[in-house]
């Protein structure tokens, strides 16, 4: 029981911690504003993640999908399309690129992490070649209120995350998707003889996260106002760490979008903290993979103490 | 004494696979290891080798009280085993791996390659065992491999080993070599600890029996001392299971139907039908095409040629969702591995194979609905359970195949393939299975069980199909015996299972 709330005690604690060691810094408006901007796009990611990781997969191309929604979403608004389109279109690319993985996964039953390994490089290598390695940067004004607009009070990017925490919660446990998609990750032969079309739900379930991810891409592409080919490098490290921080196994079959929540918002209270606290960027690097094993061999802890 | 057993117990999950095992092995004694499938030899023998940690009892080695946490610990001690399945570096040669772990050193580690071969050609020649040191061990045959290990054993200076299954991979020729090393064995004063189910084997090795039955040892004594028709009782039992006995029901409408389905080379024009409210027996021996046909019928392969036709309609399946639309259901032998899932709640995997009975407008799940469901089966099956949000794999094993059944059950499945249904289960949830399936004949189901324990076969089945190799071989009436369908089972075939008679 320790175990489970372990996510939710760790960020309690840091939250805590910050408030006493900085506190005419931590806790103002700007500053927690700020880790919302920062941490929403890694969110976001992390939210289609663990619906890849509970199906017992995994999507190592995600950073490199951020890169291939926000380009061609900003692109498509550079050409003089309306705001809304080009991020549908950023969304779309991203579904698309992630409909790939699935496929590929599924048809060719190739391990999902070869899968995209190489993925992540034909996306990154694609943008590249479509940008000429050159960021995109007309864009229209008002496209900067998806990531650093407010509404209510509260940064705009916060609605559009939790209304998206929302339904991916909602597909996760209350519909026949999410069901399969906890079942296809924690005996995927089961499922299979049980008559599930395995292969349809994992890539309906890659094709989500691919989407999820391109609105990432959007938001970033907002908040840097530029279309970057470039953008996302090493990010499907964090989304992964948020989701096994917060639960979820990459053996599948477990994981859940409250503790992926938990989960990136203790990486953004770590790097927000060690802006604060004056800790260089490169050992937050060292630091968010340190808290990655740590958090997974708890997990491993307690499982060897159930089946014993 | 070499080595001593005592208590033994081992439990995985739910289910135990090991309850009291007992064994006593003196130097220079072949010593045959018997009993079922499920019986507990193989796991008895990992726990001796060091590869699984027994839960309770213990193990004394030349007297001394031991513990193995690894297989090394096992080995240190001159405990070495030949496996099933062979174990051994396939990239690597024979030579490197007789002494893989041990190999002979020069200064600064590295490996004196020159010596270690010269070792390997010395001891293989002594074995006059047909292998060269410096082939790559992938090349080598089922029996070529076995040898590498005996060799390897050898060079360990093991003074026991164990046999698991030595033969079952291996030709008659191969055989009779196994059996004439496992003699030069004990004349070493090695002791040999020899798992088999092929009791027409025994005779030609062993010294001692030790008979094995639902994890628990139930004999032990010399070899000459007792027949094969005692062995026979010994394995099976004739205990609680052998209470029950199914009353059968007047059959109904012909559920299943195959006619001359084909799958090269496991089935050949395979004929028969299941009527409802029938529960027909299959018997044969491990390999017969039991298991090959419950996959062909399920849609898990593909067949050459024949149909199948259900309730009278034809019916082409290419996929267990194909079979399972149709109303097949499939209780498959490896229960944990493709028909549960262990790391869910009951709830779950009850709703499994037919969550559209749960969801509102075919998406959205109905908790109350689902919970509803899964407490009217988990009463109407009496699984014990805590609640519906129990994890599956925590259930004891007749509970775990109950929930097997009772997802099937809310599917609505109408034509059961039972494949080994009470494999690994205690023999009281035995008789808990056979009501279930009785309950589920009665309701009009019509079951096609294909089982090992022909006791089990005699008490629950109607009529009983036999294969061999393929085909089938004869159709009995449920009250047959033993021998008879051992008789089908084995025809022509040099007995490979009790066909050696005293």
């Amino acid at each position: 029981m320790i175990q489970r709330l372990l996510p939710f005690i760790t960020l309690f604690a840091l939250f805590v911690g910050l408030s006493i060691a900085s506190p005419d810094h931590f806790l103002t408006k700007t500053n927690l504003s700020s880790v919302v901007r920062q941490t929403a796009v890694i969110n976001l990611m992390a939210l289609g993640m663990t619906l890849v990781i509970v199906a017992g997969g995994i999507d190592l191309s995600v950073g490199a999908i951020l890169a291939m929604g926000g380009l061609l979403g900003t692109m498509a608004m550079a050409k003089g399309n309306p705001i809304w389109l080009g991020v549908m279109i950023g969304i779309l690319a991203g579904g698309v690129c992630g409909l790939a993985n699935g496929l590929l996964t599924t048809q060719l039953k190739i391990n999902p992490f070869i899968v995209t390994l190489g993925t992540l490089g034909i996306i990154r290598g694609v943008t590249l070649i479509i940008s000429n390695g050159l960021p995109v940067h007309e864009i229209p004004q008002a496209f900067s209120y998806l990531g650093e607009g407010n509404l209510l009070g509260v940064p705009f990017v916060l609605w559009v995350l939790v209304a998206c925490a929302v339904a991916v919660h909602i597909v996760l446990e209350h519909t026949r998707l999410g069901r399969y998609t906890f079942s296809i990750g924690s005996n995927e032969a089961a499922a299979f003889y049980a008559g599930i079309p395995v292969a349809f739900h994992t890539t309906a379930v890659y094709a989500i996260c691919g989407a999820l991810t391109g609105l990432g891409g959007m938001i970033e592409a907002s908040r840097l106002m530029t279309g970057q080919p470039t953008a996302g490098q090493g990010y499907e490290l964090q989304a992964i760490a948020a989701v096994v921080i917060g639960g979820g196994s990459l053996r599948g079959g477990e994981g859940s979008v409250v503790g992926t929540l938990i989960g990136a918002l203790i990486m953004g209270l770590l790097a927000n903290g060690s802006d604060l606290l004056g800790i260089s960027p490169y050992v937050q690097q060292a630091i968010i993979g340190a808290v990655i094993i740590l958090a997974v061999s708890f997990d491993e802890l307690r499982k060897r103490k159930m089946t014993r | 004494m070499l080595l001593e057993l005592k208590g033994i117990q081992k439990r995985f999950g739910g289910v135990v696979a090991l309850r009291n095992g007992n064994l006593a092995v003196e130097a220079g004694e072949v010593h045959l290891l018997l009993g079922e499938n499920g019986a507990g030899k193989s796991t008895m023998m990992k726990i001796v080798a060091g590869m699984q940690l027994a839960d309770g009892g213990e193990i004394l080695w030349k007297g001394r009280r031991v513990s193995f946490g690894k297989p090394a610990d096992a080995s240190g001690m001159g405990i070495a085993m030949v496996h099933q399945e062979s174990l051994l570096a396939p990239h690597l040669t024979v030579a490197e791996n007789i002494y893989l772990g041990r190999e002979p050193r020069l200064p600064l580690g590295w490996v004196n390659r020159r010596k270690m071969l010269a070792d390997a050609r010395r001891l293989i020649e002594e074995q006059h065992f047909p292998l060269d040191a410096g082939w790559r061990v992938e090349k080598l045959s089922p029996a070529g491999k076995q040898l590498v290990e005996i060799c390897r054993a050898i060079a360990h200076g093991s003074s026991l080993l164990i046999f698991d299954e030595p033969t079952s991979s291996l030709s008659g020729h191969e055989t009779k070599e196994v059996f004439r090393i496992v003699k030069t064995l004990r004349e070493r004063k090695m002791g040999v600890i020899y798992i088999t189910h092929r009791l027409e084997e025994l005779r030609t090795v062993g010294d001692r029996v030790t008979i094995l039955r639902d994890g628990e040892t139930i004999h032990s004594c010399g070899l000459h001392e007792i027949s094969n028709e005692r062995i026979i009782q010994h394995m099976v039992g004739r205990e609680l299971g052998a209470m029950y006995r199914r009353e059968p029901v007047t059959p109904g409408e012909e559920l299943l139907r195959v006619e001359g389905l084909t799958r090269k080379p496991a089935l050949e024009n395979i004929t028969l039908s299941v009527r409802a409210g029938e529960i027909v027996g299959m018997a044969g021996l491990i390999g017969a095409g039991r298991t090959e046909l419950c996959r062909a019928l399920f849609g898990l392969d593909e067949i050459d040629s024949g149909t199948v036709k259900l309730a009278g309609k034809p019916a082409v399946i290419h996929s267990p969702r194909g079979a399972v639309e149709g109303g097949i259901a499939l209780i498959p032998e490896d229960r944990q591995q493709t028909g549960l899932a262990t790391a869910l709640p009951i709830g779950y995997n009850l709703t499994l194979a037919d969550i559209g009975k749960v969801c509102r407008m075919g998406w959205l799940l109905d908790a109350a609905r689902e919970k509803a469901i899964a407490d009217e089966y988990i009463r109407k099956l009496r699984i014990k359970c805590e609640s519906p949000r129990q994890l599956a794999g925590r259930l004891s094993g007749g509970n775990q195949q109950k929930v097997v059944i009772a997802k099937w059950l809310v599917r609505g499945a109408k034509v059961f393939l039972f494949d080994e249904p009470t494999r690994g289960i205690d023999v009281g949830a035995k008789v808990e299975v056979y009501e279930v399936m009785d309950e589920l004949a009665r309701g009009g189901a019509a079951i096609l069980m294909v089982s090992s324990e022909l006791p089990e076969l005699l008490q629950v089945a109607d009529r009983i199909l036999v294969m061999r190799q393929g085909r089938l071989t004869g159709e009995l009436p449920g009250r047959t015996t033993q021998e008879e369908i051992m008789t089908l089972a084995t025809l022509h075939d040099g007995g490979a299972l009790i066909g050696e008679k005293e």
